[in-house]
């Protein structure tokens, strides 16, 4: 297993929580005073992931190069602990032709063969999709593994439980993360699924699952290690379920009003405060450590902002290779 | 169709539940008459659901004992190479 | 891009369509490790409709593999194993059967390429059976080209015969892109269902291509076009050949494609007949025979001396009595009515 490194799972949930930040104040900047989802340079929709930062960094310390991830319509904490770069990414949010789709796929369609990491916005339809990675892994007798991402919401779809079955069944070095922020949009958990926990799914699929409580990065560290030790090793396919909190809204624009008094404690619930605490940073470090994040954030922006916008008739290429 | 000489063909699948039933040839591949080669597939027989391919037995002209469809009993023969 | 390679010769022994597409799989499964077959019942069963024909006593069941009644999940294995650079050739049983995986064929596997702005390439063959004619009823007997040929992302082939359909097949195998190919069950010269002789021909052994995108002419004729696809080519042919004693000279168009659309070689057609049929199984609304229609339309519609005229099933699910289903396809008697009324 990778040797737990306090410092740098800190400092990679800040860059990801600054990058998030940024994203938030550009989308919104030009989009008032009336709310119009399609106006300003970053149109469409936008799933943040701030406060989900522990499940992408404690998971992505164990990946390597070629490793592949599936990630559902919240992808970017995912998308940047995978080694995505971050310029290529921020142009694709902008929709430039320097993004890492040539503009085509925006902030839920963003596909990275490099790192072999991809996103899709239909929910749960990414899990089978990272069975497939698996199958070619152990075909090509890697010891790569697949990573599939996706909400607690995510786990009554169908593809899940075909997915787990298939992975299970085959044997496949597949680890199946669910990220429970205890919403699906406006819907909480109880009012979607019968079961507390979706590690005990896993045992009905014939996998081993475990759920992480208290959005702990160093707990979702250790048990991401041993459930892709395991897929490395060939033992087959987890599931992890990580209990975790959406700081904002499922969407950019959503008001939120469902989730009550919630919203009052929310900032107490923010992992990247507790865990400096937690680990001893003093104001300094943690100040420069953000300076250092904005840096890099800023010049993804500068790099966005100055490439160029795609041509109407740019729409009509790469429908076929 | 002629009742000739030659190499006969015969039907090769039997049931042992029912030794009275009759399969068919399914497909004739070669036709009537066709050239054909030893080993090459000429035609597909079917007995109670179960199917199976059925090549020359040896080289020179095929002659269908029986057309496609039509019962045959089992052991009894679907041509002839001359 | 797919070669051409037509075979040096036409070959000693005449098979089934099955054997036909099977064999190609086989032909190239054994040139490339990449290609694998993944579908319900496709090993030792050989394909419910014989789609994978003698595949798994040759390459076992790695390399032939049978999966859980999971649609969604193996057709989304596939699209993963793909784009890592695979070359998945996986079943869908039968067409009907799309609506449990629907979004992985139309909005993952169809839509990866261009999203990632031709990054991420899908190198995969979707089979899956059409057809109707055996009393299979509504959930069972559809053709649906006309549904995948309408989302944008899908080559989509329809071979009428076995020589097309080991050539398309090949060619299917070898695209980096995404390909439909649909095989119709009535075409495929099964032992256990009622077959056209057309659906047994002389196939060369070796490994050819036919060109996906590209029509055929399947018989030359000066009076009457007929443009279709799949088992209605057969009929056509049989309708053709009949007229041709009455000095009816019907040309038969074999689409073979909907995406690409060989839309050159159907217009020539018409401008040299002046009289357009289309055939096709699938429902008429919004389908098949309306986008021919618009094609000549929107060329130059004073290329039709008469109004065409549009044979497909009436939309109306497909009935299981053979009275009604009968009723309800595009038959020789229909096309032949239909042709009779063009050319007088």
């Amino acid at each position: 297993m990778t040797e737990l490194n306090q410092l740098d799972l800190y400092k990679e949930m800040v860059r990801i929580r600054q990058f998030e930040a940024r994203v938030l104040n550009e989308y919104h900047a030009d989009k008032s005073p009336a709310w119009d989802i399609g106006a300003g340079l970053i149109p469409g929709e936008m799933h943040l992931s701030a406060g989900q930062e522990p499940a992408a960094v404690g998971v992505c310390a164990h990946l390597k190069k070629g490793d592949a991830i599936t990630a559902p319509h919240r992808p970017h904490h995912f998308a940047l602990s995978h080694g995505v770069d971050m310029n290529a990414m921020m142009a694709e949010i902008y929709g430039r032709t320097t993004g890492l789709c040539k503009g085509k796929g925006g902030h839920m369609h963003l596909f990275d063969p490099e790192n072999h990491f991809s996103c899709s916005g239909i929910i749960a339809q990414g899990y089978p999709v990272a069975c497939g990675h698996a199958m070619a892994f152990k075909r090509k007798g890697t010891d790569h593994v697949a990573v599939a991402v996706a909400g607690e919401g995510a786990a009554n779809q169908g593809a899940f439980h075909e997915s787990l079955n298939l992975a299970a069944l085959w044997n496949l070095p597949v680890v199946f993360v669910i990220e429970d922020n205890d919403w699906a949009i406006s819907v909480p958990r109880s009012a979607s699924t019968a079961n507390t926990s979706n590690a005990d799914r896993a045992a009905g699929y014939g996998m081993p699952g475990v759920r992480v409580e208290n959005n702990d990065v160093e707990a979702v560290f250790e048990a991401a290690g041993a459930a892709i030790d395991r897929a490395r090793a060939g033992e087959g396919p987890s599931l992890l379920e990580i209990h975790t909190v959406r700081l904002w809204g499922h969407f950019e624009g959503d008001a939120q009003a469902y989730r009550g008094a919630e919203l009052e404690t929310l900032d107490e619930r923010d992992p990247i405060p507790a865990y400096a605490a937690a680990i001893g940073l003093s104001d300094d470090q943690v100040a420069a450590i953000k300076a250092e994040a904005d840096s890099e954030v800023d010049a993804a922006v500068r790099f966005a902002l100055d490439s160029p916008v795609p041509t109407a008739d740019d729409a009509l290429l790469h429908v076929f290779a | 169709m002629t009742a000739g000489s030659g190499v006969a063909i015969p039907f090769p699948m039997t049931s042992s539940d029912d030794p009275s039933a009759e399969g068919v040839v399914g497909t004739w591949f070669a036709l009537d008459g066709e050239a054909v080669t030893e080993g090459q597939l000429i035609a597909e027989v079917q007995l109670d659901k179960v199917s199976q391919d059925v090549h020359a037995p040896s080289a020179g002209a095929l002659r269908h004992a029986v057309a496609e469809g039509v019962g045959v009993a089992q052991g009894g023969v679907i041509g002839h190479i001359d | 891009m797919t070669a051409t390679e037509t075979p040096t010769s036409e070959g000693t022994r005449r098979i089934t369509t099955a054997k036909a597409m099977a064999e190609a799989i086989a032909l190239e499964m054994r040139n490339d490790p990449n290609v694998f077959v993944m579908g319900e019942d496709v090993g030792a069963y050989g394909g419910i409709f014989g789609s994978t024909t003698d595949l798994f006593a040759e390459f076992g069941a790695d390399r032939v593999i049978d999966t859980p009644i999971s649609e969604t999940a193996f057709i989304g294995a596939g699209i993963g194993a793909a784009t890592e650079g695979m070359r998945p050739v996986v079943e869908l049983m039968f067409i009907d059967f799309y609506g449990v995986c629907m979004d992985q064929i139309t909005n993952h596997m169809a839509k990866i390429h261009y999203e990632s702005g031709g990054a991420v390439k899908v190198p995969m063959v979707l089979m899956a059976a059409t057809g109707a004619g055996y009393s299979d009823a509504a959930q069972h007997s559809q053709s649906l080209w006309g549904t995948f040929a309408h989302l944008p992302g899908i080559k989509v082939v329809a071979p009428s015969n076995p020589y097309d359909a080991k050539g398309l097949m090949a060619s299917a195998i070898r695209d980096d892109n995404p390909v439909l190919y649909l095989f119709h069950k009535g075409a495929q010269g099964l032992v256990w269902m009622a077959k056209n002789p057309r659906s047994i021909a002389h196939v060369p052994e070796e490994a050819y291509t036919v060109p996906i995108g590209e029509a055929a002419v399947a018989k030359e004729g000066s009076d009457v076009t007929i443009v279709t696809i799949s088992l209605s080519v057969q009929h056509s042919l049989d309708v053709a050949e009949k007229l041709e004693g009455e000095g009816i000279s019907v040309e038969v168009i074999d689409l073979r494609s909907l995406v690409p659309l060989d839309t050159e070689t159907v217009l020539a057609s018409v401008a040299k007949t002046g009289k357009l049929l289309v055939v096709d199984e699938d429902y008429k609304s919004y389908g098949m025979t309306g986008e021919i229609a618009a094609i000549v339309a929107e060329t130059d519609p004073t290329m039709l001396s008469k109004p065409m005229v549009r044979l497909a099933v009436p939309d109306v699910p497909i009935p299981y009595a053979r009275t009604m289903e009968y009723g309800i396809l595009p038959t020789r008697d229909k096309i032949e009515a239909a042709v009779r009324e063009l050319a007088s």
